[in-house]
């Protein structure tokens, strides 16, 4: 930067843990090169909007967020980034008051376009290099958890998913590059990783794929544990489930199953079926019996039968997941399930939604209650007024009394009982001392 | 003939002129390209829009690895959005092809030793043809179905002896009726690896007869079109 005055910035995040992480790593840049963080409302010098567009209720939110912030910040630079940069990139190109549209390939690089029109240099965002992979590893940040960028776009194409038009092709990050990424993020303090890409299960690099990967992160020195994003339930050798017995992996997975139905799932293009979640299921609770399940479910997919949704509902029920994402299905525009036949009624999918819903409160009370009594190391996120907040191993959150105790600490707690009835339950525990 | 490209357009690497069509029946043509300026496995698929279109599908690669044109096989959908607007197409006209993409590829170690049935409905032949022209000595099996028999697209380039033709509407291929009923009535040793490519009903049932003659669902492969 060439002015003496130091520069204002601020960031809005919409979407996925992804697009959180590489807020986070812009953040440290422009803390790097001597930039202010403020709040949105606090009339910044710029203004990124990091968008979502893998529904359409985010395009509509993306939307209403870049408006508010032309609107409110009119002599910032905006820059409007993200998914939604890509997939409306000409149409948000057209609007005067946005200073810059970039790709997500080129997002890692908006501290230098912002430098450079500051500088009065003119650079077209498509003149930045492209690199899904050159984001700072994660330093000042809102959160005590950091993610680890492994992996960058999908090529699965499941025909309601918009993330292959506009994160591209599946491709890794090199192995050396992660490990000294997680090496500066410990270093930086961070005590929980989150291991984060769009389809982290398709990590290869060279001979090393996914559980190869994690076996080097989990094998490097330092004080911190790990915990892996969301995957798909392509299928899992022995040596990964047994890769959850190092203390430093948490015994919690995020899979998707999308559908409890075969008929359903081949009609997403989802190449796994029931039996093979099951079979994944069940490898790891006969190691790890109170193993942490959490999914997503799309309920009223074109076509869906009662039949097909009941399929779902059983499998819910089986597979006691602690809690469900669950999404109503919406038609995205430019996907294939946009032109498959048999869209349901509104009425009908609000009616299933409200029913996995309705399971999904169920499982997490069912689920937390079985954790009561166990010892669980929590991270401590918050701490308001003597009560402390995280996660323990499982990523069940639980509160705890606590005096003299700090943020981004882990202690001890031992669960007494569960409070709440509803989707925001949580568990109390006790300072083991 | 008028481009849709505009002057200023350059040529770009995903640009692929059409250098000829086939018509394959009624409603199926293939569409042949310049080689892959890209490197593929057989099996994959590419994307595939019309230049100055709005809108791209998913084809399977029809050619083979070593081909010296990209090849696609394609069907006219009736009310279909983009298929109509393919087959009014003319020899010249550019191609936007991004690729490859996709798991369903032959990995060259497991053609070489592997015992293989390929299911294929309608035009699901596709990443087939690509295989066995990549892999000329591969040990496969064809099962296609189709409605009649004059969508055996390129039937001469199978060997005659390894594709089961079955016919639904006609009494003109190797088996009268849906290829479930053919499957059913098949034995295949145990070590075979399955793959599947098609509409998803098809490949549905397909899997149930599979998992009842107790293949286990890891040696199964598919690729759904829709
Ligand atoms: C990985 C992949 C590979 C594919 N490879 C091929 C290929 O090699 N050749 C090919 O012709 N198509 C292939 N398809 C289907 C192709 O992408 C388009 O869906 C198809 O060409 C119809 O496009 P459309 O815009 O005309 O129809 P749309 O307006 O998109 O209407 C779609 C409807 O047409 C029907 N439909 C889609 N594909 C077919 C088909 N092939 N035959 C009969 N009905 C169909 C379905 O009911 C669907 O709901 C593939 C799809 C995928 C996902
Ligand atoms: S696996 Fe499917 S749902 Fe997940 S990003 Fe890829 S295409 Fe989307």
């Amino acid at each position: 930067m060439i002015t003496n005055e130091k520069k204002t910035v601020a960031f809005k995040t919409l979407g996925c843990r992804l697009n959180q992480y590489e807020t986070d790593a812009l953040v440290t840049d422009f803390s790097n090169a001597g930039y202010e963080l403020v709040d949105y409302n606090a009339s910044p010098d710029v203004v990124i909007v990091n968008t979502c567009t893998v529904t359409n209720q985010s395009d509509t939110k993306s939307r209403s967020v870049i408006s508010q912030t032309v609107r409110k910040a009119k002599n910032a630079v905006v820059v409007v980034t993200g998914c939604m940069a890509n997939n409306f990139k000409e149409k948000l190109e057209r609007q005067d008051n946005i200073t810059f549209v970039v790709e997500n390939s080129r997002k890692s690089s908006i501290l230098t376009l912002v430098d450079s029109h500051f500088s009065g240099e003119i650079v077209h965002p498509d003149q930045l290099p492209q690199d899904v992979f050159r984001y700072e590893p994660v330093r000042k940040s809102l959160h005590t958890r950091s993610a680890i960028k492994i992996q960058d776009g999908c090529d699965n194409f499941c025909t309601f998913c918009i993330i292959p038009m506009v994160r591209g092709l599946a491709t890794s990050r090199p192995v050396a590059d992660v490990l000294e990424s997680v090496r500066k993020t410990v270093e930086n303090g961070f005590k929980e990783l989150v291991i984060t890409g769009v389809n982290i299960g398709r990590y290869e690099d060279g001979a090393v794929k996914f559980e190869n990967l994690l076996t080097m992160i989990l094998e490097l020195p330092g004080d911190f544990r790990v915990r892996i994003s969301s995957l798909e339930p392509d299928g899992f050798g022995d040596d990964f489930v047994k890769l959850f017995a190092h203390p430093k992996l948490m015994p919690h997975l995020h899979l998707c199953l999308q559908s409890g139905s075969d008929k359903t799932l081949l009609r997403m293009r989802r190449m796994y079926d029931v039996a093979q979640f099951r079979k994944t299921v069940k490898q790891f609770r006969a190691i790890y019996s109170d193993f942490n399940f959490t999914t997503d479910i799309i309920v009223g997919f074109p076509g869906e039968t009662e039949e097909e949704f009941q399929q779902t509902l059983d499998a819910v029920n089986e597979f006691n997941f602690s809690h469900i994402h669950t999404f109503k299905y919406s038609v995205r525009k430019g996907t294939r399930a946009e032109r498959l036949e048999n869209h349901l009624s509104e009425k009908v999918k609000n009616e299933r939604s409200l029913l996995v819903r309705n399971l999904s409160v169920e499982n997490k009370m069912n689920y937390f209650k079985s954790l009561i009594g166990q010892k669980q190391d929590v991270l401590i996120e918050k701490i308001t007024q003597g009560t402390a907040s995280g996660y323990g191993q499982h990523y069940a959150p639980i509160r705890f009394k606590i005096t003299n105790g700090q943020r981004n600490t882990i202690q001890t707690v031992r669960l007494t009982e569960l409070i709440g009835d509803d989707e925001n339950c949580y568990l109390a525990g006790e300072l083991v001392l | 003939m008028m481009s849709l490209m505009k002057p200023d357009m350059q040529m770009d690497e995903s640009f692929y002129k059409i250098e000829d069509i086939r018509q394959l029946t009624g409603n199926a043509f293939s569409i042949k390209l310049p080689k892959a300026r890209f490197a593929f496995k057989a099996g994959q698929h590419i994307s595939l829009g019309i230049v100055g279109g709005n809108q791209s599908r998913e084809y399977s690669i029809y050619s083979g690895e070593n081909d010296p044109n990209l090849e696609v096989l394609i069907k006219e959908v009736q009310n279909g959005y983009f298929t109509p607007q393919l087959r009014r197409l003319k020899v010249g006209r550019v191609l936007e092809i991004h690729g490859p993409f996709g798991k369903f590829g032959m990995e060259p170690e497991l053609a070489a030793h592997g015992k293989f049935v390929f299911i294929a409905s309608g035009t699901g032949i596709a990443p087939f043809r690509s295989i066995i022209r990549t892999y000329p000595t591969i040990d496969y099996t064809i099962i296609h179905g189709v409605r009649y028999s004059e969508e055996a697209y390129d039937r001469d380039q199978y060997d005659s002896k390894r594709y089961k033709l079955c016919t639904s509407r006609e009494n003109k291929g190797d088996y009268y009726g849906r290829l479930t009923g053919y499957l059913k009535s098949c034995t295949f040793a145990p070590e075979t690896h399955f793959d599947l490519c098609g509409n998803s009903d098809m490949i549905f049932d397909a899997l149930e007869i599979l998992k009842d003659k107790g293949f286990d669902r890891d040696q199964i492969h598919c690729e759904v079109y829709f």
